[in-house]
């Protein structure tokens, strides 16, 4: 049936949105889909070349959509026409579906950047955790190479922009703000840390009553847990 | 009667009033409103500016303080420090959210920016993106398209490879939903709106001090005239 591959990308898509890792690009569904639709456009053109008057039967308009001057009318030939418009569909339909699928993605991964996990470390998770999925089996990143190139990418972007704004930390917490210090524990060794009050060594399993803004970063990246 | 003599008495105490308190009720209202209407809104360049550069000294007023290390002085820093947290809050929030409505709608808000540059005289608002966030939505998208085409764009029919296709009767360009309902209360007398309601459109007045649940397409003029904020 047109367009099952296509929604399989879909309901993947939506399947990702509730899921905290990325799971393998489906590079196999997205060229079975753009298969399909060559297959299609083949079959349009086929369809209407018995129809196309000699000379240049189709012209791109300013648009980008092709207009077909050709002398088939649709009134003639109704079982034509029928086709025409459920391949024209189709084709259109996929290409949603992969923008849609695509699209996804990108937001996941743009995510990622903005909660500042650092781009080896969305590769090497997503990595493990597609080499549990599929039984400790080859652990290839999940991401597909233009993926790969569209993170490190789009982090050079939200680096760059984030730079104009040195004073106010746009990756920080959207939390608003009730007390600036906080008492936090501490998961990982993270060594010493520079505060206005002072450096404090953070060790392991230790407990700290520190300025929130200066743990910040800490805390996302997972050395330190708040306690409320 | 009573009304005329608040808005005279506004006009009064309005004045008086320190910058900084109104720069204050500014960028809260501009978030709320930002966060709260569906479409972006233009963007507040010289408050946002004053507010920067108001943190800025903060920043520095803390860090003279600190380094005097008067104990008697702990206490304001406290104070100061919260405050500064908070205002730092205030301005993230408030461009992360423009910035999520720019990634939503990009083709939408470049066509509009674009528009606005191409009409610009010198009596026109604000512009609806800064000049960095005009640079953001730019790269953004050339980076996504680029993403696209090597992904699975460029194996498709050239007519099928544009990103922004009127054709077949749907539009690639996603516009934000403009009907969507929002609760707003009235600053000032602002005229009347047509509401839809089930028996037929009906025009109400805003009044001042009113609280309405109505379209944001109603009342996005208003709202951008600053008559009327959204809660």
């Amino acid at each position: 049936m047109y367009a099952e591959q296509a929604n399989k990308l879909v309901l993947d898509a939506k399947r990702i949105q509730n899921l905290p890792h990325l799971p393998p690009y489906a590079a196999t569904t997205v060229r079975a889909v753009t298969k399909e639709v060559r297959d299609l456009d083949r079959e349009v053109s086929n369809l209407l070349a018995p129809y196309s008057s000699g000379s240049s039967s189709t012209t791109q308009s300013s648009d980008g959509t092709q207009q077909i001057k050709s002398s088939f009318s649709p009134a003639d030939d109704p079982a034509t026409a029928c086709a025409l418009l459920v391949n024209h569909l189709s084709m259109r339909r996929n290409k949603r579906c992969l923008l849609a699928y695509h699209r996804m993605r990108t937001d996941k991964l743009e995510g990622m950047c903005w909660s500042g996990v650092d781009v080896a470390e969305i590769q090497d998770a997503s990595a493990s955790a597609s080499g549990r999925q599929s039984g400790g089996g080859a652990a290839t990143s999940s991401l597909s190479a233009e993926e790969e190139q569209y993170v490190h990418q789009y982090s050079d972007l939200l680096a760059a922009y984030k730079g104009q704004w040195t004073d106010i930390d746009l990756t920080g917490s959207l939390e608003p703000p009730r007390d600036i210090f906080i008492d936090v524990r501490v998961l990982r060794d993270a060594g010493e840390i520079q505060t206005e009050y002072g450096s404090i060594t953070l060790t392991r399993n230790s407990q700290f009553y520190v300025r929130q803004a200066d743990v910040e970063r800490l805390i996302q990246q997972g050395y330190l847990q708040r306690l409320s | 009667m009573d009304d005329d003599i608040q808005d005279i008495l506004d006009a009064v105490s309005r004045p008086s009033l320190p910058q900084r308190t109104l720069d204050l009720q500014a960028l809260t209202r501009a978030w709320v409103n930002e966060r709260t209407s569906p479409e972006l809104l233009p963007y507040p360049s010289d408050l946002v500016d004053r507010v920067v550069e108001r943190v800025k000294t903060q920043i520095e007023t803390i860090e003279d303080r600190t380094a005097t290390m008067d104990s008697k002085s702990n206490f304001t820093l406290v104070i100061l420090q919260t405050e500064l947290e908070r205002f730092k809050f205030l301005v993230r929030s408030f461009l992360r959210a423009r910035m999520a409505k720019i990634d939503q709608y990009p083709h939408h808000y470049r066509t509009l920016s674009l528009q606005q540059t191409q009409s610009a005289n010198p009596t026109s608002p604000s512009p609806l993106l800064s000049h960095l966030e005009q640079q953001y939505l730019q790269s953004h998208q050339s980076l996504l398209s680029h993403h696209y085409q090597s992904s699975f764009l460029s194996t498709f029919p050239a007519a099928l490879q544009r990103l922004d296709d009127t054709a077949g009767g749907i539009s690639m360009v996603d516009k934000p939903e403009t009907d969507n309902a929002v609760f707003c209360r009235v600053l000032r007398d602002a005229g009347s709106v047509e509401i839809q309601g089930e028996g037929g459109a009906t025009e109400v007045d805003l009044r001042r001090g009113d609280v309405w649940v109505v379209r944001w397409s109603a009342v996005d003029e208003a709202v951008r005239r600053g008559d009327v904020e959204l809660i």
